[in-house]
């Protein structure tokens, strides 16, 4: 059980180490990170389990840089194994200070070593990095079988920064990440990715990449090529999403306007060049910005069991 | 955990993450996120395979058959890497054998090709010609 302190008011003076938060808002967090990277790992899970057939051009990225060469198949499927069970774990929150450290590296392995191929997918960052900081913070505290096992919840209905600041740090993550993203934009394509044709070239080599390969390209991509004095604009629009993230740590309205703005320019990316970063998609990228307890808090009536109703 | 502790560890996870921007060095899972920044022309070379008939006609084949994935970023990142470390004839062989097998290959194919295109891709999209120079890197036969 971790010990819920709060703070005197006075103490309060930085938004992200002194933030506050409800044991349940982390639980949710863990849940909805949980569910969304094992689900994630079962339906990409013939791309992780073939990786252990493959012997040539490894070059160790993240976690894999500790491997001086490719590792034999059953320590791929043995882990592919070990995740998928810490992943459950996680959900239900049974022993999570064991099986979320769990989940939360094993991920970071099998990324890693899919990574160390020639090809980095950097949609996996944001995803491994919250289960990181999930599986290091007391997120089992509430909503869990940990929790139900201690018979403690009634304690844990106050805020504590226990619960707020590895929220409060993911959303810093978040932003972090959408800038660093932005800087790059400017960093290594310049002024002419905005204002140049650098843009709708991306589109259409995505397209023609895709069809070259085999595979259909996006819906959007042949009109977007032919429409192109859109593409300054968008392009624009996309380094100011990116670099003004940090809008988003200010809560309120300003996060909503910033996280639909990130949002759509995701839906764009995905008509456009049919590359969907699932994370931000389904808006689990976002979900440290709100009080995402409230999802099973505020559920509709006919979720809620008859006897609540009856007590109610 | 006390005050200090938190303040330590925001700054140390600030500071990760801006370490590969500052270092230049790409990794997982920190990263300098630069897909798709860097400025592109509208001529880009391809890595591809294709099957080839007895006329020369090239067609087009699958992820699948190419890259035994889905994921074109992976398939066309390991058939780039193959050509460049001239593992081209092995990589055409594996894709002849997964050719041979697959429904969709036209009746009269009798080889695959390994091969390096390069493209106007706007003219590509626009369904115009686009093929500029062409490089074979391997060629095998499909045995049905």
């Amino acid at each position: 059980m971790t010990d819920v302190v709060e703070l005197p008011p006075a103490t309060r003076q930085f938004p992200i180490v002194d933030a506050v938060a409800p044991a349940e808002r982390l639980a949710m967090f863990r849940i909805l990170t949980a569910v969304f990277a094992l689900a994630y790992l079962v339906i990409r899970l013939p791309v992780f389990l073939q990786l252990g057939d493959r012997s040539n051009g490894f070059e160790g990225v993240g976690l894999a840089a500790l491997l001086d060469a490719p590792v034999p198949s059953a320590v791929i499927d043995a882990t592919v194994a070990v995740t998928l069970l810490a992943g459950l774990g996680s959900i239900i929150g049974w022993r999570f200070r064991i099986v979320g450290p769990l989940f939360a590296f094993g991920m970071l392995a099998l990324g890693s070593y899919r990574g160390s191929w020639g090809q980095l997918l950097h949609f996996e960052n944001l995803m491994v990095l919250y289960l990181l900081i999930v599986a290091l913070a007391p997120s089992a505290d509430a909503w869990s079988l940990d929790s139900r096992r201690r018979r403690d919840g009634d304690r844990l209905s106050v805020e504590s920064t226990a619960y707020g600041w590895p929220l409060a740090l993911a959303s810093l993550v978040l932003v972090i990440t959408y800038v660093i993203a932005g800087v790059a934009k400017l960093r290594y394509g310049g002024l002419e990715w905005v204002f140049g044709d650098t843009l709708r070239n991306h589109v259409a080599y995505s397209a023609a990449r895709l069809d070259l390969l085999g595979g259909s390209p996006a819906p959007f991509a042949g009109w977007g090529v032919r429409t192109e004095w859109i593409w300054p604009w968008v392009a624009a629009a996309a380094i100011l999403i990116e670099l003004s993230a940090p809008a988003a740590l200010f809560g309120g309205r300003i996060r909503t306007a910033w996280v639909v703005a990130a949002w759509l320019m995701h839906i764009g990316i995905l008509v456009f060049m049919l590359i969907g970063f699932p994370y931000p998609l389904f808006l689990v990228a976002f979900a440290p910005l709100y009080r995402i307890e409230r999802l099973w808090t505020d559920r509709p009536s006919w979720l809620q069991r008859p006897d609540r109703q009856l007590e109610a | 955990m006390d005050r200090p502790a938190r303040i330590l560890i925001t700054i140390g996870v600030v500071a990760a993450l801006l370490a590969p921007v500052m270092l230049d060095r790409d990794s997982f899972p920190l990263s300098t996120y630069p897909m798709y920044s860097r400025a592109r022309g509208d001529a880009v070379v391809f890595s591809t395979a294709q099957a080839v008939d007895t006329g020369g006609v090239t067609s087009a084949l699958t992820l699948g058959v190419i890259g035994d994935s889905d994921d074109p970023l992976i398939v066309a990142g390991e058939l780039r890497d193959a050509i460049r470390e001239d593992r081209a004839p092995e990589r055409c062989g594996e894709i002849a054998r997964r050719a041979a097998d697959w429904s969709g290959l036209p009746a009269d194919a009798v080889a695959i090709e390994v091969v390096s295109e390069r493209h106007d891709v706007v003219a590509q999209v626009e369904g115009q010609p686009s093929v500029i120079d062409r490089t074979v890197h391997a060629s095998c036969e499909v045995r049905r």
